[in-house]
């Protein structure tokens, strides 16, 4: 069903939009945002220079992001996704030529007020095209294997240049949210087994030609997959982040060591203690009690999600919001498990938590895409 | 699939008849049509948002129970004592029996370059042979302006040679941390540790590899991160070993001997508290083996557990033994030995005539041939094989040594009963002088089987019982006999009631038969023989004395002052008291002021 059989007049207008918004939604996210302040103002040593106060600003500056994208009907935005996916894809091939390099990869571009990871960016692209793709596609031709294989080249391309840079997490994100896009299109099962075989040849092909000259990934890669399938073989190496990450975890117990009272996190043991590890700062002050209360409060945020993509009867709208809410499930699900050492170190912050701009620009923009097909979904006379 | 279709021809025409827009049919049927499949994508993609739901919770399972997990676990600092690479692996220290060190390892680092990043090859190949003669400049230049990205230079260097190569300033010229074994003691013990060398070698470490000893023996063992480091606990005892190492090296010189071997071996619980090889090396840097001639000429080589040599009379005390413990004899019986005994073309001699008979003792004592060739006759070769089995004599000694089991005695092709003859008085069998040992403590120490271990705290004892008390007892008492009034008389230690049993062999030439002039002189002891607590087993490569007249080879003129000696300075050592003689024995002066 799409709006053309729908009456407009009942979609709100104007202002009366604010009283649409999905306000349970906006309160969760600030809380969310809130835990990220309180941990960056404890590992700062009570401090809100110097990473507090920037996350604060660009929070707010996000909200107002996430405001006006909600306030713009939706199906201005399934009109721009071809744009915005192929803008994203003009970012990516930007980065790479005139990008900054930080810390062994090129993944950002300073657009001189900020520095922007076009990758986050992407990840949001890509559902956006695909929901529209989907949108446009009859039906009855989802499974046909050519229109299976124009959403699969949509994803793997932005996918192979991310992995160039290269940002394994990016990546494993885009082809897991595209996927998850793709599964709720109704795309038939066949495929999916028939992915899950491929990456399985995949892994078995990246482990071979390990030491080979033409090896898939990067020497520090292949390490970090050792030392996730093995932290203690090399605790003052690359093992270093995951083996002190579990110790600030279980020094924190079930109620946490009390707020500014971490030490693991504090005493700089913990490389990346503001961005990818902050969740370590959580565990060790509030402990179980702490790291739990943050899970439940993103499960709210994901049940909102899902709860409104259920409900709306628009299809590029319900997809949209499920490979939103799916990415930003990926993103804590990694990140948490990485910290943990469920999952080998890839870069992947704490949504909304950890210190960092373009992501956290980004993911307001993506909710606002949310708000909108939330204030804009069809409804009947 | 059958759809209905949008204008049913039977329902248009009725419509029609009726009067009625047939354009409403359709228009109806496509509203149900499209109901229709949005219901069925509705439910399709509501299943399929169930299956994202479930995965979701399953990840969502997952992080709730480890964090759990996690918060519940004990926080333990990593405990690894040196990073970096996979190979660095602490080889656990060796310990004497009372935990003094017989073998360590040390830091030092290994030297090595790396051409491409060199500054000035020519200056650096010149300053290096300045520091380490031994290399040559041209060689080194060669290497360095050639195509090579790495060459080992010094596997190991000193502190100070580190500073100087230091001070040479070259980038290309680098340092790698490298661990070496290190044997503090030298040469003591170095037949036991033998040794280790280098296996894998990396730039930031390098395997070290047991190559000889209980390095090699317990290799994997050492090498075990498992055992956390725990050293690992030898039975002997440093400060005898010691002792012993510097007696026999003089009585050796004094013997014009060419080897001299000494076992020192806890009569109980077959530990090993020294053993002593002549000559030895210093296993920190292990010499070659010998390309070309006898191995048994090296340094490498343990005479007292590679050397299997036909150890003479000290197989005697066997032919009692089993003689007491049949209830053939008793001490006193006596024993034929007029002489030559002659079998079949054979001809068997006394050293000297001791006239028509002895008693079972005083063979001992005397050491006759004759009569313990006749004993033998009476037990036969089934009896004796098996007896001189139980004592560990025909096999490999299942000491822990890597050597020991490539070292299987020479034994008879066939045991004919002149070989039984033979072998009764040590000759036509050769075992290493650590069988001897061994079975001399099983046989004296009450009577049960001891095996051979260079572990403190020894074998667990098998209770094996190969003579009585009684017999063990006798024997013990014949042996102080033959130092007290018989061959071994310049074994009398003050104090300490040493028994034991001499024992001269003639060397067998390679090309066969025997050499006039060169023995194999032995010395089998126990002390004290009334409480008996240590086995001593010292033999001489062709030892000649030569205060007299003539050159005396003979065991009671070689072996057994040096024997005698060795006991002197380990008996107190070993917290043995020295005391007055047992009064069942005689020969003992009591003096009085």
């Amino acid at each position: 069903m799409s709006y053309l059989e729908h009456n407009l007049r009942t979609v709100p207008t104007g202002l009366r939009k604010v009283l649409y918004v999905n306000w349970a939604l906006v309160l969760l996210l600030t809380a969310v945002a809130s835990v990220g302040f309180m941990m960056l103002y404890s590992v700062a040593g009570g401090s809100f220079t110097p990473w507090a106060e920037p996350q604060m600003k660009r929070f707010v500056l996000g909200l107002v992001a996430m405001f006006i994208v909600a306030f713009v009907p939706i199906w201005f935005w399934r009109n721009v996704a071809a744009v915005a996916y192929l803008g994203s894809l003009l970012l990516l091939v930007a980065v790479e030529l005139f990008g900054t390099v930080g810390m062994g990869a090129q993944r950002w571009i300073d657009l001189g007020f900020m520095m922007l990871q076009p990758s986050e960016v992407t990840k949001i692209a890509v559902v956006m095209i695909l929901a529209a793709y989907y949108d446009w596609l009859d039906i009855e031709k989802v499974s046909k294997p050519l229109y299976v294989l124009i959403p699969l080249a949509l994803i793997l391309l932005p996918t192979a240049m991310v992995l160039k840079q290269p940002d394994l997490g990016t990546a494993l994100l885009l082809m897991i949210g595209g996927g998850a896009v793709m599964l709720a299109a109704g795309v038939h099962w066949l495929y999916f087994g028939g992915v899950v075989a491929i990456g399985a040849g995949l892994v078995t092909g990246v482990f071979a030609s390990r030491g080979t000259p033409w090896q898939f990934l990067k020497d520090y890669q292949y390490r970090r997959i050792d030392t996730f399938l093995d932290p203690a073989s090399d605790p003052l190496g690359a093992g270093y982040h995951i083996t002190q990450s579990k110790i600030a975890l279980g020094s924190g117990g079930w109620s946490g060591r009390g707020f500014m009272q971490g030490t693991q996190s504090r005493l700089n043991f913990l490389p990346e203690k503001h961005t990818d590890f902050i969740f370590t700062t959580l565990a060790e002050e509030f402990g179980f009690v702490g790291g739990f209360s943050l899970l439940v409060l993103y499960a709210l945020i994901i049940l909102f999600c899902i709860n409104s993509a259920m409900k709306n009867k628009d299809r590029f709208s319900s997809l949209l919001i499920l490979g939103i809410a799916t990415t930003f499930f990926l993103f804590f699900a990694l990140n948490m498990s990485m910290v943990m050492g469920l999952a080998p170190v890839v870069g992947v912050p704490l949504p909304l938590v950890s210190y960092g701009g373009s992501a956290m620009l980004v993911l307001m923009a993506a909710f606002g895409l949310v708000q909108s097909a939330h204030i804009h979904r069809p409804r009947r006379l | 699939m059958i759809r209905t279709p949008l204008r049913p021809l039977a329902r248009i025409l009725q419509a029609r008849a009726k009067g009625e827009n047939p354009d409403a049919i359709e228009k109806e049927n496509l509203r149900l049509r499209h109901e229709q499949m949005r219901d069925q994508s509705r439910t399709r993609a509501e299943s399929r948002l169930w299956v994202l739901a479930l995965a979701f919770m399953f990840a969502y399972g997952m992080i709730g129970m480890r964090m759990g997990v996690l918060a519940a676990s004990e926080p333990q600092e990593p405990q690894v004592a040196v990073s970096g690479s996979a190979i660095v692996a602490q080889r656990a220290d060796i310990t004497d029996r009372n935990g003094n060190l017989l073998a360590t390892n040390l830091a030092t680092h290994s030297l090595y370059a790396q051409p491409p990043l060199m500054v000035d090859p020519q200056r650096a190949a010149q300053e290096l042979v300045a520091i380490f003669p031994d290399l040559e400049v041209d060689r080194l230049t060669r290497q360095f302006t050639g195509d090579r990205k790495f060459i080992w230079i010094k596997k190991r260097i000193s502190p100070e040679q580190m500073q100087q190569v230091h001070d040479i300033g070259d980038p290309g010229l680098l340092f790698g941390p490298r661990e070496m074994r290190l044997y503090p003691n030298g040469r003591l013990a170095a037949h036991v540790l033998g040794g280790t060398s280098f296996g894998r070698e990396g730039v930031r470490s390098a395997e070290l590899v047991g190559v000889a000893g209980v390095e090699k023996e317990f290799d994997q063992y050492l090498r075990d991160p498992a055992n956390g480091g725990q050293p690992l606990r030898l039975s002997l005892d440093l400060t005898v070993q010691t002792a012993i190492r510097r007696v026999l090296e003089g009585g050796m010189k004094l013997m014009n001997a060419k080897g001299a071997t000494a076992i020192l071996m806890d009569v109980h619980t077959g530990e090993v508290i020294s053993l002593v090889s002549l000559p030895d090396f210093d296993p920190n840097e292990r010499p070659r083996p010998l390309a070309q001639g006898d191995a048994s000429d090296s340094p490498l080589f343990n005479r007292a557990v590679q050397g299997v040599y036909e150890l003479g009379s000290t197989f005697k005390i066997f032919a009692a033994a089993q003689a007491l413990e049949t209830g053939m004899m008793t001490p006193d019986t006596m024993i034929d030995t007029k002489g030559p005994l002659r079998w079949g073309k054979f001809r068997i001699n006394d050293f000297h005539n001791y006239g028509p008979q002895l008693s079972l003792t005083d063979v001992m004592v005397k050491s006759s041939n004759i009569g313990t060739a006749r004993i033998a006759m009476e037990i036969g070769a089934e009896r004796q094989r098996d007896f001189l089995g139980r004592l560990g004599l025909l096999s490999p000694s299942p000491v822990e040594l890597v050597e020991a089991p490539g070292v299987k005695p020479l034994l008879p092709p066939n045991w004919s009963e002149l070989s039984t003859m033979t072998i009764s008085y040590g000759h036509g069998l050769s075992a290493s002088p650590l069988h001897l040992a061994s079975a001399y403590a099983s046989v004296l120490n009450g009577g049960y089987v001891v095996q051979p271990s260079l572990l403190a705290g020894g074998r667990p004892r098998t209770g094996e019982r190969i003579v009585s008390e009684q017999t063990s007892a006798a024997l013990r008492d014949m042996l102080r006999q033959v130092v007290v009034r018989g061959t071994a008389s310049f074994g009398e230690v003050e104090g300490y009631s040493v028994g034991g049993k001499t024992g001269t062999a003639d060397k067998p030439k390679p090309t066969g038969g025997y050499y006039e002039d060169k023995v194999i002189a032995t010395f089998a002891s126990v002390f004290p023989t009334d409480k008996p607590k240590y086995v001593l087993i010292v033999t001489l490569d062709e030892p000649e004395e030569t205060s007299g007249t003539e050159p005396r080879r003979t065991a009671g003129w070689t072996a057994v002052p040096v024997a005698a000696e060795i006991i002197r300075r380990t008996a107190p050592l070993l917290g043995l008291r020295p005391d007055i003689e047992p009064a069942s024995t005689f020969g003992v002066t009591l003096t009085s002021n």
